[in-house]
Order: structure tokens, then C-alpha cells, then sequence
């Protein structure tokens, strides 16, 4: 379960990116995060995943108070999530299974067991036969997934994706929504910041509708 | 596998990959370090081995006794008998003045010379030749001379054995700076060496942190470096200064029996492996977790 309760995060030297959000996020929910460029969405999003510490305000994640953890103890709380970051941040010095390999090793996972996981996640995004390939020589959607291949790899209880569909064509765009729609069948809570109107698929979930940092719509369920 | 266990070869592993990919710059970084080790290892070994010199050149260190003018035979008797029982002392003879003189005689200035005394100035003698070459046991045995009845004058004839003291410290200062000095140099290296990586793979560094990695997972790979490039060096440097000395010890050893002696440099020996090694990691570690901690976690969290 993620709670807001209050939060507000002034970057140093600019106005508030995002002012008194408070809602909350049951565990196994998909939720999506809306409103327009510069409303505030990562923002909220590295909130949550405890990239960004907020200005006031608590995050609670599973009644953890992400707010007041020590330094030393924020990473174990980042294993929590699965990220994928609006601009990728693939690493372009190595090819694509070792680019979905880092989150394993991070937690200790290698050898065969990791390859296994590794070769179902670039699978499931559709690039199985790029394992080999260098990121570079991917086009734009096709880094998009091998950004959420890494985030799926190490099946995290959240899945947090800031823009995780904007260069894919309807078609990888509705097969990544259907990814995240069978990660949400299986219990986890799933986070999806996005400024383009959807359609269907996002009518049946929650929206955080932010506009210029102020949560407009909080608590909006089908 | 412990967690502990599979994070240390996590980490060895990747060094060791790294390690291979940039054979040739790890291997000019090792060389660079080895070189500033080589060097205070080839003092190290040249003092040691002149210092081994000491306990083989014995017949060069003398005593000398000179006996008190009108000195009674009993008297002269037990002085014989305690240097022939003494441990230190190798062998000796006895000179007595009549032969003393007689020697002097050999020569016509000191002929003339002599022809004006009426009686015979020289003491009788006894010279010693020591067994050993322990500066505090020989003065022991001198102090021992010199309070020993009817003895009137002891002199040591050790001048070589001080001069070769004497380098021998200066050796031992030069070594002690060249440690320290080359030890920075050492320590220089491979802390830019791991600053130079940590900022090739800053992007790693970054992402790692931002999905869960602790510090000491992102630390672990640079020390473990470090440690390398120390031992990986100080390998090198044994290989240096064996074939530096090597190279010297047929010239020196061709020198040596001219003077009917046989010496030659020590190789390096086990202590002096594992010394350097040793040392040398520990270096290398200390530097990379300096090097680290300075350009690592000043951005993220
Ligand atoms: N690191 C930062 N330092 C200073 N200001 C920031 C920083 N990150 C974001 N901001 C500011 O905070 C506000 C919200 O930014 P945020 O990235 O959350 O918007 P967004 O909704 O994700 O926009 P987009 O749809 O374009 O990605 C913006 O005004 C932005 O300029
Ligand atoms: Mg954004």
C-alpha cells in the first residue's frame, strides 16, 4: 500500500512541482498519473519510488515512512519498484540482455537463474532475438522496451513506468499495456504516468490528474 | 552461497571482465606501479645482501692487545688462555716485542732510528681476529680486554666495519624515503586510475543507485580493483627486480672472486614476496576507497 499524505516537493530555486498530494494506492491497483507536461507527474512518480525526498509531507510504503528512512536503507526500499525512467536511462556501453541483467545483479542474481529471467523479460517486450544488440542500434520504441524489460526483470511488487508507451505505435502500445495489465493480474500494484488521453484501457483505473502540481481529480475510480 | 559470498565473486567477476576488456591498459597501469615498487624492493635487497657480507668477511676485523712494558709471564699466560677459550675471537697470535723489534729492524731507516734507543719501547702483542661481526659483542669483548690485568692498550681495527655500518644506515634511510615516497606514487596511481573508471562508468554508477543499489555493492567492484592493480604490480615488481638482479649478480659475482670472495645479491624471498604484495594491496585498496568515497556519493542521496 502507498500513501500520500500532504506532500509537497519544491525543487531548489523553482516553484512548487507539486503541492498537498494526498491520496492512496492499495496493493495490486493500477493507477494512472495524468495532466500536462510540467504538471508534476514524475515528480510524483520518484516520490513514490523514493528517488526524490519530498519538501513536507509523508510517503508510506507498506506503512514504511519513505520520508524519514535513514540514506543507508533507501535502496532496499527502491528493490521494491520497478522503474522505467521517461528517459530510459539504458546504459549504452552494453547490449541489451546485459542492459536487463543489472536490477538481477543488484540483488544478488546471476548465473543461469538470471539468464532464464532475463531472456523472458526481453521476450515478453519483444526483442528476444536483440539480446545481443547494442541499445544504440535499437530505434526509439524499441528502447522504450528494453526500458520496461529491465523494470519487469526482477518481478517487483510496483511497477512504476513515467511515459512508457510515448514512442511505441498502437500496436507495442497496446501489447505493453496488456504486459502491465497481466503484471497487475498477478498482484502487483502497477503506476502509469502518461499526458496522452489513453482511451478504454485507462477508463477502468484510477487517475491522478495533476495540473500544475495540484491533484485535481484525487480519489477518481471506475 | 551465503549473500555475503555471492557478492564477493559478483564483484570479482566483474573486475576480472573489466579487467580482461582493457588488457593492455591494465597491464601499462600495473607496469607504472610495479616500477615505483621495483624500486625500493632492489634497495631492499642490495642492503640485505651486504648486510649478509658482514658475517661472511670476518677475517678482516681485528683486535689488537698491546701488553704493559715489564708484564709477568703468569700474567701473560692467563691472557692467552682467556682469548684461546673465547667464543668470539676466531684465532689470534702473540708477538712478543724481541720479534716486534726484530720485524722493525727489517727496514735501514728504522734501523738507524732504533740504534739510538737503549732499550727495546715496543710492547709485546697479541692480534685478534673475531669470529663475528656484531658491533655489541665486540665491544663487549674490548670492554672485557681493556679492564683485563697487564693488558695496556686495545685497539680495534674495525674502520671498514663502521664505513660499511655507516652505508648501510644511509641504505636503510634511502629505502625508508623511497618507501614512502613511491608508496604515494603507488597510492597516486591507482587512485586516479579508479577515478578515471568511476567516471567511465558514472551512468552505471547513477542508474544502479536509482534501482537499489547500497553503496558498498557500487564501492565493492573499485576496491577490489584497486587491491588488484596493488598485487597485480607488486607481482610485476618481484619479476623486475629478480631480473635486475640477475642481470647485476654475474658482473658482481665475476667481481667478487677477484677479490677470492664469493657475494652476490639476494633474489627475493618469500617474506619479501608477500611484503610487497601485501603492501602493495593494501595501497591500492586505500586508494580506491579514497578515491570512492571522494567522487561518489556527493550528487545521489
Ligand atoms: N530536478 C529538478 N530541478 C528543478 N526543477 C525540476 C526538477 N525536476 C522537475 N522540475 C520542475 O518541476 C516541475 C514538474 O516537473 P515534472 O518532471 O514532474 O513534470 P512532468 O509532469 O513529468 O512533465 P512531462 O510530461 O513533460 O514529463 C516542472 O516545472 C519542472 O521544471
Ligand atoms: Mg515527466
Amino acid at each position: 500500500m502507498i500513501v500520500l499524505d500532504n506532500v509537497t516537493k519544491r525543487y531548489p530555486g523553482s516553484q512548487e512541482a507539486l503541492s498537498n498530494a494526498s491520496f492512496t494506492i492499495e496493493q495490486g491497483e493500477m493507477v494512472y498519473v495524468t495532466g500536462h507536461s510540467g504538471a508534476g507527474k514524475s515528480t510524483l512518480l520518484k516520490m513514490i519510488a523514493a528517488i526524490e525526498r519530498p519538501t513536507s509531507g509523508t510517503v508510506l510504503i507498506n506503512n514504511q515512512n519513505v520520508s524519514k528512512l535513514r540514506a543507508s536503507a533507501l535502496p532496499y526500499i527502491r528493490r521494491k519498484f520497478g522503474l522505467v525512467f521517461q528517459d530510459h536511462k539504458l546504459l549504452y556501453d552494453r547490449n541489451c540482455y546485459h542492459n536487463v541483467a543489472l536490477p538481477l545483479s543488484i540483488n544478488g542474481i546471476t548465473g543461469e537463474d538470471a539468464g532464464k529471467r532475463i531472456r523472458a523479460a526481453l521476450d515478453k517486450v519483444g526483442l528476444l532475438n536483440k539480446e545481443k544488440a547494442m541499445p544504440i542500434t535499437l530505434s526509439g520504441g524499441e528502447q522504450q522496451r528494453l526500458a520496461i524489460a529491465r523494470a519487469v526483470v526482477s518481478r517487483p511488487a510496483i511497477l512504476i513506468a513515467d511515459e512508457p508507451t510515448g514512442n511505441l505505435d498502437k500496436n507495442y502500445a497496446s501489447d505493453i499495456l496488456d504486459l502491465f495489465n497481466a503484471f497487475q493480474q498477478v498482484g502487483a500494484t502497477v503506476i502509469i504516468a502518461t499526458h496522452d488521453a489513453l482511451g478504454a484501457a485507462r477508463k477502468q483505473h484510477k487517475i491522478l490528474h495533476l495540473d500544475h502540481g495540484i491533484l485535481t481529480q484525487p480519489e477518481v475510480s471506475a | 552461497m551465503s549473500t555475503w559470498l555471492i557478492q564477493q565473486t559478483q564483484a570479482l567477476r566483474l573486475v576480472l571482465s573489466r579487467f580482461r576488456h582493457n588488457l593492455l591498459s591494465t597491464v601499462f597501469i600495473s607496469l607504472a606501479i610495479a616500477v615505483s615498487l621495483a624500486l625500493p624492493v632492489i634497495v631492499y635487497l642490495v642492503l640485505d645482501s651486504f648486510s649478509g657480507v658482514t658475517t661472511t668477511l670476518k677475517s678482516e676485523s681485528n683486535i689488537n692487545i698491546f701488553l704493559e712494558p715489564n708484564i709477568d709471564h703468569t700474567v701473560r699466560d692467563s691472557i692467552h688462555n682467556i682469548l684461546a677459550s673465547h667464543t668470539t675471537i676466531e684465532s689470534f697470535i702473540f708477538v712478543p716485542k724481541e720479534k716486534a723489534l726484530e720485524q722493525l729492524a727489517q727496514t735501514t731507516a728504522n734501523q738507524n732510528i732504533l740504534a739510538g734507543l737503549d732499550h727495546n719501547p715496543l710492547p709485546d702483542a697479541f692480534f685478534i681476529q673475531l669470529s663475528t661481526l656484531d658491533s655489541q659483542s665486540i665491544s663487549a669483548l674490548t670492554e672485557q680486554l681493556r679492564t683485563m690485568d697487564g693488558v695496556a692498550e686495545v685497539q680495534i681495527d674495525n674502520a671498514w666495519l663502521k664505513r660499511l655500518n655507516y652505508l648501510l644506515t644511509i641504505g636503510k634511510k634511502a629505502m625508508f624515503v623511497l618507501v614512502i615516497l613511491l608508496g604515494f606514487a603507488v597510492f597516486a596511481v591507482i587512485g586516479n586510475t579508479i577515478r578515471m573508471q568511476i567516471l567511465t562508468q558514472q551512468e552505471e554508477i547513477e542508474v544502479s543507485q536509482l534501482i537499489g543499489a547500497t553503496k558498498s555493492f557500487i564501492r565493492r567492484p573499485f576496491l577490489y580493483a584497486g587491491a588488484a592493480y596493488g598485487m597485480i604490480g607488486g607481482l610485476f615488481a618481484l619479476l623486475i627486480s629478480s631480473g635486475v638482479i640477475l642481470l647485476f649478480n654475474q658482473s658482481i659475482s665475476a667481481l667478487a672472486s677477484e677479490y677470492q670472495t664469493q657475494f652476490s645479491l639476494h633474489l627475493p624471498d618469500f617474506n619479501v614476496f608477500l611484503t610487497t604484495c601485501l603492501t602493495a594491496m593494501i595501497i591500492g585498496l586505500l586508494s580506491a576507497y579514497l578515491a570512492v568515497s571522494k567522487s561518489l556519493f556527493k550528487s545521489i542521496n
